[in-house]
């Protein structure tokens, strides 16, 4: 047996370069996405590719979302496992017809037929003045469709693991969102949060505590481990859940950590009418209600367009401190919780060495 | 004056107080000004997310414009918008989209209203080539064709879109040839001169209140700076370096300023005119910087259209 030695530490970016080049290094990935080929090459993710793996097979493609979709689609079908990259997941909209009523319903709407495996890759664009159409977070616009599989990668290992798993296991359509904030970060192998489940798209715990159940989903759950371990130092013990895949929840984890917990707090990345907060909800509501000492809170961002002006975008967002003071509300019973609050206006100032514009 | 506006962002961009992503017109501003100077009052104005020109063409308003990319309150959106989305509605700038051709069919929409109720007035889109990859640009061709709309076209052809240029975009050689199939009158201008694209957008005009028809302008041009961004990347791989001295040898401002003194203008006097733009900007970006921040209570105005 041959072993292959595995970095220590990668950093979201290389996680993303390393899963599109063992993807490539497979004879049947296609990879589709306006400027793969250019020399910026997806913020570093498919840089040089193209020359090692063929331009035949990394395929720049003009300004046609809908219809490179269908063309992946089409490739699926006949053979081909497609990974589809959108810069911004904005731009994913003009594609949801194909997304939603073929990618999604092609095996089911046809008795079983056909496998559609694929890989749309979608970029969060939060923060500095990326504005109200180039910074959403679309995960329960597809979670919501029944065929499709939508993760949401919180490290690097999270990226690595489950795009192999993807192309190498996965027979339907996969809708990942990546979270630009996260690509120069560093995330360290022995870190990683411990996954809950048989697969590389099961849940994963971040942190184990007894006080309070925390469930949240990308660059939110970096946010809830920093607030957990700020909150371990004042006596305050956070079970952290990295959702991970938004779509297929295992229940079991969810309602194990209430059950012990008999608390719940929910920080997505999106706005929280009909979004992840209100699925997990529907989880513990319907299993057990009498789980829970306390009312479900539940975090995302405000319910606007996200404005550009920095002002507005820094109260937009939940930040660490808006995070941990809701949790030692939640876990005290009172809002004069007496728990010191880390200082924090902007998250975006803490991840960022990005700084605008792309 | 758009130029200066421009070169200003560049000098200040550093300085991190407009946080907001540029997409920057300079090289290209002959066709915005051209064609807004030719429409004059009696249009309505979509751009793309490259509208710096299209806006200060339209308007002439770098005050709420640096206001806007500051991110203050004396903007044109509240400081909502940044680069991306300026609009002016008094002055018929009816919005600008982050979406690639998105604006297309609003623009047609527009077009569509007036013909019904302000006859004579035209509602132009104005996009790059990119934008004519995109299925609703055919769309919106197709509708504006088909309905006879008082619409005008405006592709700004320079050749990429971020990296990539046409012919490997493409399956067609010329776009022109193929909009020239439509039931439109077509023109073409590759002259990078102000005067040149307003005298041909003149004739457009006309043509299209004449005949009931829409009009597509090409209108070939060149982007100095990065896709996105302040500064030159003349030294990127995507970079062809004869067709950036080809252009950059007939920059539309010099052009015209040279025009000026040809046309009997003392070199003193343009450059007072001159000196007095770049007193007005920098006023402009005084103002924006000493203006409010917007209150968090602006966060949910306008999101479902209650009242303030
Ligand atoms: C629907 C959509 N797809 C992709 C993008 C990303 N994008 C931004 S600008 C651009 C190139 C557009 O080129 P063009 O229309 O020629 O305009 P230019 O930037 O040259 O002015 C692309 C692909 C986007 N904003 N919207």
């Amino acid at each position: 047996m041959t072993h292959q030695a595995q970095p220590t530490a990668l950093s979201y970016r290389e996680a993303l370069f390393k899963a599109m080049h063992d993807a490539m290094a497979l004879p049947n990935t296609l990879v589709f996405g306006q400027g793969v080929n250019d020399h910026k090459g997806i913020f570093g993710t498919t840089t040089g590719l193209g020359e090692k793996f063929g331009k035949n097979r990394m395929i720049e493609v003009p300004l046609a979302e809908e219809g490179v979709t269908g063309i992946c689609i089409g490739a699926a079908l006949n053979g081909a496992y497609p990974i589809n990259i959108h810069i911004r997941a904005d731009f994913v909209l003009l594609a949801m017809n194909q997304i939603i009523n073929l990618a999604a319903k092609y095996k089911y709407m046809f008795g079983g037929l056909f496998d559609v495996p694929m890989l749309v890759r979608l970029v969060i664009g939060r923060s500095w003045g990326q504005g109200a159409q180039h910074s959403q977070s679309l995960q329960s616009l597809f979670a919501h469709i029944p065929g499709l599989r939508v993760i949401m990668p919180a490290s690097s290992g999270a990226i690595v693991d489950s795009y192999a798993h993807a192309v190498q296991h996965h027979r339907g359509p996969v809708i990942s969102l990546e979270h630009r904030l996260m690509y120069d970060l560093t995330f360290e192998r022995d870190h990683e949060p411990t996954v809950l489940g048989k697969t590389p798209f099961s849940q994963r715990r971040v942190r184990k505590g007894n006080d309070v159940t925390v469930v949240s989903t990308s660059i939110m759950s970096l946010e809830a481990r920093r607030a957990a371990d700020w909150l371990a130092d004042r006596g305050v013990s956070c079970d952290v859940i990295d959702l991970h895949c938004v779509s297929h929840i295992d229940a079991n984890v969810i309602m194990e950590s209430v059950g012990r917990t008999g608390r719940l707090l929910v920080a997505d990345t999106s706005w929280q009418p009909y979004g992840v907060g209100a699925e997990i909800c529907r989880i513990v509501c319907e299993r057990d209600p009498g789980a829970l000492k306390a009312p479900v809170v539940t975090l995302g961002m405000a319910a606007a367009p996200c404005p550009t002006a920095k002002s507005l975008e820094d109260i937009y967002y939940p930040n660490l401190t808006t995070l941990t003071d809701s949790i030692a509300k939640l876990v005290r019973g009172k809002a004069d919780h007496g728990i010191e609050l880390p200082h924090e206006r902007s998250m975006a100032d803490v991840y960022k060495r990005f700084k605008g514009p792309f | 004056m758009t130029r200066r506006c421009e070169e200003t962002i560049v000098r200040i961009y550093p300085d991190d107080e407009m946080k907001t992503p540029m997409h920057m017109s300079m090289g290209q501003e002959a066709v915005a000004v051209g064609v807004c100077r030719a429409l004059g009052n009696n249009g309505d104005v979509v751009a793309s997310y490259r509208s710096h020109a299209t806006y200060l063409a339209q308007t002439e308003d770098h005050g709420s414009f640096f206001g806007e990319l500051h991110g203050r309150v004396n903007g044109t959106a509240d400081g909502k918008s940044g680069s991306m989305h300026l609009a002016d509605i008094p002055k018929g700038m009816l919005g600008s989209t982050g979406i690639v051709a998105a604006g297309i069919p609003v623009a047609v929409g527009a077009a569509f209203a007036n013909k019904q109720n302000s006859p004579g007035r035209i509602a132009a889109a104005f996009f790059g080539d990119g934008a004519t990859d995109e299925g609703v640009f055919w769309e919106s061709l197709n509708v504006s064709c088909a309905m006879g709309l008082p619409m005008m076209f405006v592709c700004e052809d320079n050749d990429l879109a971020v990296h990539t240029r046409k012919s490997h975009r493409q399956g067609f050689n010329s776009l022109v040839e193929v909009v020239k199939k439509y039931r439109c009158s077509v023109y073409e201008d590759d002259t990078n001169d102000v005067e040149s694209i307003y005298a041909m957008t003149r004739s457009a005009i006309a043509q299209i209140i004449a005949m009931g028809t829409p009009a597509f302008l090409n209108v070939k041009t060149y982007r100095y700076l990065e896709p996105c961004g302040t500064t030159m990347d003349s030294d990127a791989p995507y970079r062809r370096a004869e067709e950036d001295a080809y252009w950059k040898g007939r920059d539309c401002v010099a052009l015209q300023r040279a025009r000026l003194l040809a046309n009997g203008l003392a070199e003193k006097d343009v450059v007072a005119v001159e000196n007095e733009i770049n007193a007005a900007i920098l006023a402009s970006v005084a103002a924006a910087k000493a203006a409010a921040h917007p209150t968090p209570q602006q966060l949910y105005y306008g999101v479902f259209y209650e009242a303030p």
